[in-house]
């Protein structure tokens, strides 16, 4: 693995072409490293909404288990979900995970906010947004994801926020109440290769939130119904949230290098050492790609067409060798 | 009658001598000016009303400022007048009047009902009630009217509008007698002589008799021509409409509502500069009524619409949606254009415009100025056509290929008969049309259809154009257009194609309903009312008498469904489903059934009944796409592209749709297909670009056009260099072109 600091140059280097090659190469990174996954599908209310809630709960528990890599995965519902459950299942990966490791937490169902204070609803007493913060506080995982998928959401992220943290909502603010399809996207991503935008094989965060966002917004444009959920997030842990990445904030940036799951076999090249020196062209050439894309704006169109097609051609076929 | 206009008229010279020496004796009354300006006496008029708004009663003064357009101060002194007199019913009324004309309808009823509680044998009050109601078509204004005539029969404004109600209902003999009982009432009656215009006109005649009659009362009186025009209007003679509008604003410059109608009417004929001037300058000038300001907002709306023009059509589409859905759009419209040409053996002799308004509301305002407009999904001025845009209502509801198939059918029977042709017989040829196309398209019969054949509310063939017009229940309009599409069902089936043809060529000739059929079908219209409806009992009668039984049945099957009580949903839902085969809305047999199937692994049962669903004309997206699915599992792929292929006509604008279709064609070696389903994806601007540009790339080279291969695949590599497919894809490239 190469070292931290010259990662982090390539990646700043990277980050001014654009957000979805990030993760090509911070996907190394992380590979080692295990991800824990802890749902928490809320008190439904009505039969319709607790169905609904489990389902997607265990939508999700499925495809991450079958998802294969290092994750661990903890998920409750239906009538197990009750505080203690939820203590006991934050003590057990607080338990298990190691500062490298990753951690993304998914809360499915009602939430409300009163104005101060956001609360996500279960059975018995609710559980708060500095309570979940705290909960998450005492896990070593440096780097960790909160998809909060509820109504009033959006409430949450002040209580949530902090570097290193990316806070994912599906509404703006505490003020949107009604229930929400956020999470049937959510998780619909993670099984959609049309998600994965870079081809890469893995799907990031950043990835996953933008497929989500944009079929969120086509369910009520299709439906004829006036939007009332409006996805965020936020990842720096010092701004407001934001609904697209920026490159002059930064904001993006955490979630474009956060993997969800794996699509492919992308990373087994790497492993053999007979290949080295292929990847080493292959990474070359992905840098050239980069340049020329970024230059661009001040080429000729012809002359940017034929550098462009020689160098994919060139990378097409180093690929064809690295794939056999 | 002559005396009292004599009277009138008498009156009006009296006064302008008086105000022509400077003093009065007396002073005015508001009667005294109105009848000043009623006979073209503007000035003196205005003088008049002048003279009122020094007067010590604030509704004198109120009328006053009516008369000199200052409706504000009106509308001051009116509120004044009526909380000084809490009982005064006319004050009511004359303010209930001022806000009619100033496009508050709403305050106005209130008022007018106010009055009829403080007198209930007020016919002024019924009067005005009336008015409101005849502005909304609403069938009301009949029996206000005629109250008020009951209430005082020498009212001529509520003969007047009597008569202009029954010409709205195409009854020329009830609006002439009305006319006429107006007339001799009061001989300058000059909206009973516009009536007598307007039903010469209609029929082809001469209407200069009355029009000269008008301008004998007074030559600036513009109404008259705008009388004339808004029943042109009516009868979908757009053309001739414009024609009088602008005599009405020729005659008067200041008749800020003839000309705004006359923007909206321009509108109509495709137009946009000389609206816009119209509109503005009414808008400038204080006119600012709702069909005014919202067709200006439609007219600068346009700068977010797209042209597209070639030799038989101009197509306008939202920018958001143009790339999407032009190519599925020219193709209907091509299509349509070649099939009605041989069918109606004519040609257009301009291109067609057809526009399609993602927002509903923008759609109506281009209908009728107003948004609203509810269950229409299409409209046609003669060359023009408007229509609700596929993304303009829910996935499932509306099916855009039929209702533009429906409209160009309304281009070419307007054309072919000068646009005098009834509208029951143009919107029974239209719905007839749909289903010719396909026999999945068009409207089934819905329950509330069901409902006035059971309890025998069709109309008589002859009597069938007030169902459009002036419904006199809720769902006349629906039952109406179902009615006239099964009539022309009934006549191609008995007497053919040509047979239409032939009464196309027959309302041509301004012969009436009753004449036309009388002359084609060999028989009166009371015998073809009743072997129609023979004809249409036997298909749907016994549907029609067990419909209470059926819906009683289907909500327990809905409530078995719910349940999940699978084994009780097989063994009733057919039964159901038999009771009433074209039930395909909300909550319907199949789908119960399908999902019944589903659930207990039954898969190719439940393709089997989603097929009948298909075929019987259901439009969910989501039932049909599982019918896709469940073909593809089946091995069927040709029978899944084909189901997918109808959701192209109820609801394009699904992503999944055009990749699934974009893949089955490519597998079915359907280049031409492959490449419109491909470039579809792309113009929904897709997340997943690299996807969606290798996949139009890998259609164009299946097409045999590898220099467009070429350019969609770089930009498939550019979004994601080391997406593999793409890699492939080009590698393949470059050595067929070595090979070379």
């Amino acid at each position: 693995m190469a070292p931290a600091p010259e990662v982090g140059a390539r990646v700043r280097a990277r980050w001014l072409v654009g957000l979805g090659l990030l993760c090509i190469f911070l996907s190394g990174i992380s590979a080692r490293a295990a991800t824990y996954y802890i749902t928490i599908a809320g008190l439904g209310g009505e039969p319709d909404y607790e169905q609904r809630f489990q389902g997607l709960a265990g939508d999700l528990d499925k495809l991450l288990k079958d998802s294969g890599g290092d994750l661990h995965v903890y998920t409750v519902s239906g009538k197990d979900v009750t505080r203690t459950r939820v203590n006991d299942i934050f003590a057990t990966v607080a338990r298990e995970a190691r500062s490298d490791d990753d951690l993304v937490v998914i809360l499915i169902g009602h939430g409300s906010f009163d104005g101060a204070q956001y609360k996500f609803n279960l059975p018995g007493p609710d559980i708060s947004g500095n309570e979940l913060a705290s909960l998450c506080e005492r896990i070593a995982a440096k780097r960790q994801l909160i998809v909060n998928t509820t109504s009033a959401s959006g409430g949450s992220v002040a209580a949530l926020k902090k570097s290193g943290r990316a806070i994912i909502t599906a509404t703006k603010s505490g003020t949107e109440k009604n229930a929400t399809v956020f999470a049937r996207y959510w998780i619909e991503a993670m099984r959609d290769p049309a998600a994965d935008v870079d081809k890469n094989e893995a799907i990031t965060a950043l990835e996953a939130f933008q497929y989500a966002e944009r079929k969120t917004a086509d369910f009520y444009e299709s439906q004829k119904r006036l939007a009332t959920e409006h996805p965020q997030f936020e990842d720096t842990g010092k701004s407001d949230p934001v609904r697209a990445p920026s490159t002059e904030s930064n904001e993006g940036l955490l979630l474009s290098t956060f993997t969800l799951v794996r699509i492919g076999q992308a990373q087994r090249a790497a492993a053999d050492p007979t290949k080295r020196d292929l990847l080493a062209k292959k990474e070359a050439l992905e840098q050239k790609i980069d340049k020329l894309k970024y230059e661009k704006a001040a080429m000729r169109e012809d002359e940017y067409k034929n550098q462009l097609t020689a160098a994919l051609v060139e990378l097409a076929r180093v690929q064809q060798e690295l794939d056999k | 009658m002559k005396g009292k206009a004599h009277q009138a008229r008498t009156l009006a010279a009296a006064l302008l001598a008086a105000l022509a020496g400077a003093s009065l004796a007396r002073a005015a009354t508001a009667e005294e000016c109105q009848s000043l300006r009623k006979h073209g006496h503007r000035d003196q008029a205005n003088a008049c009303f002048q003279s009122l708004t020094q007067a010590r009663e604030p509704a004198i003064r109120a009328e006053g400022f009516w008369g000199l357009e200052m409706y504000q101060d009106a509308n001051n002194e009116f509120r004044t007048a009526v909380a000084q007199s809490a009982a005064s019913a006319n004050y009511r009324i004359r303010w209930g009047r001022l806000l009619h004309e100033r496009f508050n309808n709403k305050d106005a009823a209130d008022l007018f009902q106010e009055a009829i509680q403080r007198d209930p044998k007020n016919a002024q009050a019924y009067l005005g009630l009336a008015q409101v109601s005849a502005d909304g078509f609403d069938n009301k204004a009949v029996e206000e009217a005629k109250k008020a005539i009951e209430l005082d029969p020498k009212l001529v404004e509520a003969h007047e509008l009597m008569a202009n109600l029954a010409l709205e209902d195409s009854d020329t003999k009830v609006a002439a007698a009305e006319a006429e009982e107006a007339l001799k009432i009061s001989s300058d009656a000059l909206d009973a002589m516009a009536i007598h215009a307007a039903i010469e006109v209609l029929a082809d005649r001469s209407p200069d008799a009355w029009l000269a009659k008008v301008r004998q009362v007074n030559p600036s009186y513009g109404e008259a021509y705008a009388l004339v025009a808004h029943h042109l209007f009516l009868n979908r003679r757009y053309d001739d409409a414009v024609a009088y509008y602008r005599k009405a604003v020729e005659a008067d410059p200041k008749l800020w509502s003839a000309r705004s109608e006359l923007g909206i009417n321009l509108m109509r004929l495709g137009q946009t500069e000389e609206p816009l001037q119209q509109l503005e300058m009414c808008y400038d000038n204080g006119y600012r009524d709702a069909a005014t300001v919202n067709s200006l907002r439609l007219l600068d709306s346009y700068k977010n619409f797209l042209t597209f023009r070639d030799d038989r059509s101009i197509i306008r589409l939202h920018k958001k949606e143009a790339e999407l859905l032009l190519p599925y759009v020219q193709t209907e419209v091509d299509r349509s254009i070649a099939t009605y040409e041989k069918k109606y053996k004519m040609k257009l002799p301009d291109r067609v415009q057809v526009e399609l308004y993602p927002d509903h509301e923008d759609f109506a305002v281009r209908t009728l100025g107003m948004p609203g407009l509810g269950g229409i999904l299409g409209v046609t001025f003669g060359e023009v056509l408007a229509m609700d845009s596929p993304s303009g209502r829910p996935p499932g509801t509306y099916q855009w290929g039929s209702t533009l198939w429906h409209e160009m059918s309304h281009v070419f029977i307007l054309t072919a008969t000068n646009h005098r042709v009834p509208r029951w017989f143009t919107e029974g040829l239209s719905v007839h049309e749909e289903t010719q196309v396909s026999p999945e398209w068009g409207d089934r019969v819905t329950p509330e259809i069901l409902v006035a054949i059971r309890d025998k509310k069709l109309l008589p063939v002859a009597e069938l154009e007030r169902g459009f017009v002036r419904p006199e229940y809720p769902t006349q309009v629906i039952v109406s257009y179902f009615q006239a599409g099964r009539l022309l069902d009934y006549i191609k089936d008995r007497w053919g194609d040509d047979k239409i043809l032939d009464m196309v060529h027959s309302f041509a000739q301004l012969k009436t309903t009753p004449e036309t059929i009388q002359q084609n079908l060999g028989m009166s219209p009371e015998e073809f009312d009743k072997q129609f409806l023979e004809w249409l009992y036997k298909d749907l009668g016994k549907t029609a008498a067990s419909f209470d039984e059926w819906r009683n049945h289907l909500k327990e099957l809905a409530e078995l469904a719910k349940e999940k009580n699978w084994d009780e949903v097989l063994k009733k839902g057919d039964e159901v489903l038999q009771m009433y085969p074209d039930y395909v809305e909300g909550a319907n047999p199949y789908e119960f059934l399908a999902e019944a199937h589903i659930a207990k692994g039954e898969k190719k049962a439940a393709a089997q009944v989603l097929t009948q669903y298909e075929k019987i004309g259901g439009r969910s997206t989501e039932a049909l796409k599982e019918l896709a699915s469940l073909e593809q599992e089946a091995e069927d792929p040709k029978g899944a592209a084909a189901t997918l292929e109808r959701i192209n006509y109820i609801y394009p604008m699904d992503e999944d749709l055009h990749r699934k279709l974009c893949d089955l064609w490519f597998d079915q070696n359907n280049p031409a297909a492959d490449v419109r389903e491909c470039n579809a994806v792309l113009a929904m601007h897709p997340l997943d670009q690299a996807s969606a540009q290798f996949d139009v790339a890998r259609a164009y080279f299946a097409a045999g056009e590898p220099d467009q291969a070429r350019n969609h695949l770089l930009a498939s590599l550019e979004a994601a260099p080391g997406y593999r497919p793409a890699q492939k894809l080009l590698l393949q490239l470059e050595d067929s072109q070595k090979g070379k």
